[in-house]
């Protein structure tokens, strides 16, 4: 085998997700009727927009070598405080900040607050008292909902205040300006992964934590930021649900952590840390999203969708074995 | 004789009932090679661990330029200027052989505050240091994970010289090289000592230790069981110490340095 296919082959297993996703669309486009439509194009990158923002704090927490289940909860955590504090019916108290825009930056602030404290929490208790990170955010998981069902009663809250609805129905380019806050946090954060020090150090944390301590990077301190920004991205995507869903419920988001992780490893991210990046993540988010659109336009029960996204789970598992043995085989 | 560059006093190390380190004293000064000799389980790795802030010792004091020092982290022992290469390879072998050789110290450039990595800089040193050291690897962007044990230590030992330091142990850092690249490696830890650098160096190979040392240290039990000039003693000697049918003694604390 020469250079050139060898570094060709080495592209293809890079990237292959993004491969995958060509190969289905198109499968699609040619196979469903009416699928084959900007409109739809621009209704799976919308739909995918929350997902999409809570995998990245997911994968950056699984990337160096660890776990967070509560983003789910936190995000629901993060919508609720917004609905609360900004909805006008329900339970909302209706708060209202004049100049209006200002809502906009306060809301976001809240969401953020509310998600990063939590991740803080999660990443104080798992390098400083060297806890367990599956077993602390599995704990976060439970209570954080059990809070959200406190705060709220059960009950919900409607009508999010205009200001802030507006980036769910102003339009740029043909898409709303929630999934452009999807597609910006992929942008930033693949940039900050790829291009700084940070982002070194939490993938080499992920290969050979023993090496990075060696070496005099602070470890813990890298891990703790990670967890908080974790939480913090959750806070985000509650943010982004609050405002499609204009308001905030008791079990809102309740299933998204499961299409997070779907999303995560199918993108590439490794559960034993170290290996993966965001645009490959944002290709597995867009892929589960493109098939759930495909099933919605065929008319198959959506129930369907949850099976369709657990087989996509294990081929993406047996696919990475299938990858690594490949690549020896390059070496 | 300058003042020596770091002194173990009566360094004692516990786990529970057990006691790995008995009371170990011995000095090296700066541009000295001291190996340090034992059998499987004397302490050498866990003194080696204390002295580079990856472990803390139960009593017992060090100085370290005259001062007392001990280093509470690996970080805090990386800025006093002690480098360590350890037995165990300390490369991450998911990222690059550049990434791995700047680990914990990257060359940055700023933009707009943020700091980037200046990956062409980066690989730019590292090809140099990898050639000044005659080491070849195919490629800088490979992952480490595949590389071979050898190439796998040369990059560990390239980067120790690249960073210098004050003080340089070396855990048996030539356990997975060819005998060419150990006598590289020999020559590098010559060239190291020969800047004023202090070198420790653990082996169980004799012949390096006869090689490459200045002083050789041996330790028996958790005790100094010996600690000689290299010109004064010999290789049946120096096993017998290790064994234990002689002792010769624990070391002097200080003032055996050049």
């Amino acid at each position: 085998m020469n250079a050139r296919t060898r570094s060709t082959l080495e592209f293809i297993l890079d990237h292959l997700v993004w491969f995958m996703l060509l190969f289905v669309l198109a499968i699609f486009s040619a196979l469903v009727p009416n699928y084959f439509q900007i409109g739809i194009f621009a209704n799976i990158i919308e739909a995918s927009s929350v997902l999409g923002v809570m995998s990245i704090g997911l994968a950056l927490v699984i990337i160096s070598g660890h776990m967070d289940l509560s983003v789910e909860s936190v995000a629901a955590l993060g919508a609720m405080a917004v609905g609360i504090l900004f909805c006008s019916a329900g339970i909302g108290m209706g708060i209202t900040l004049s100049p209006e825009w200002l809502m906009v930056p306060m809301s976001l602030l809240v969401a953020i607050a509310v998600g990063g404290s939590v991740g803080a929490l999660n990443g104080f208790l798992i390098t400083k008292a060297g806890m367990n990170a599956f077993i602390i955010t599995l704990a976060s998981y439970i209570w954080v909902r059990g809070l959200v069902v406190a705060v709220s009663g059960g009950r919900s809250a409607q009508d999010l205040a205009p200001a802030i609805r507006w980036f769910a129905i102003q339009r740029f380019i043909g898409l709303p300006l929630t999934a452009w806050i999807a597609i910006l946090c992929f942008v930033g954060f693949s940039l900050i992964m790829a291009k700084t020090p940070f982002g070194r150090h939490l993938i080499m944390i992920g290969g050979n934590e023993t090496a990075t301590f060696r070496a005099g990077i602070r470890v813990k301190r890298n891990l703790i930021i990670a967890f908080v920004l974790a939480g913090s991205i959750a806070g985000l995507a509650g943010w982004l649900l609050a405002i499609r869903t204009s308001g905030a419920t008791a079990n809102l988001g309740v299933g998204l952590l499961f299409n997070a992780f779907a999303a995560v490893v199918i993108g590439g991210v490794s559960l034993k840390g170290g290996v993966g990046s965001l645009p490959g993540v944002y290709a597995g988010v867009l892929l589960l999203s493109s098939i759930n659109t495909a099933i919605n336009l065929m008319g198959l029960p959506a129930n369907f969708t949850q099976v369709i996204h657990g087989l996509l789970v294990l081929a993406a598992v047996l696919l990475d074995t299938f990858k690594q043995t490949l690549r020896q085989r390059l070496a | 004789m300058t003042a020596p560059l770091l002194v173990l006093e009566d360094i004692r190390k516990n786990y529970g009932a057990i006691e790995a380190l008995k009371g170990i004293s011995f000095s090296i000064g700066r541009g000295e090679v001291v190996a340090l000799l034992g059998d499987n389980g004397a302490g050498k790795s866990t003194l080696v661990k204390i002295i580079s802030g990856g472990l803390e010792p139960t009593s017992g004091r060090m100085l370290f330029e005259g001062e007392e020092f001990q280093a509470k982290s690996p970080a805090a022992a990386k800025a006093a200027g002690i480098e360590t290469v350890y037995q165990d390879l300390s490369l991450c072998t998911n990222v690059d052989v550049v990434a791995n050789f700047f680990m914990g110290r990257e060359i940055t450039r700023k933009f707009l505050g943020i700091p980037i990595l200046d990956e062409r800089t980066m690989e730019a040193e590292v090809a140099k240091a990898l050639a000044n050291a005659g080491t070849r690897i195919p490629s800088l962007r490979a992952n480490v994970e595949h590389l071979s044990g050898g190439q796998r230590q040369a990059i560990e030992l390239n980067r120790f010289v690249h960073w210098g330091g004050k003080l340089v142990l070396l855990d048996e850092p030539f356990a997975a090289l060819g005998v060419e690249q150990t006598r590289r490696g020999l020559d590098m830890i010559r060239q190291v000592a020969s800047q004023g650098i202090g070198v420790i160096i653990i082996t169980h190979i004799m012949q390096q230790a006869f090689q490459v040392a200045d002083r050789i240290v041996v330790i028996r039990q958790g005790v100094v069981a010996g600690d000689l000039p290299r010109s004064n003693t010999s290789p049946d000697a120096v096993v017998k110490m290790i064994t234990g049918e002689t002792l010769a003694g624990t070391g002097p604390a200080g003032g055996r340095a050049q």
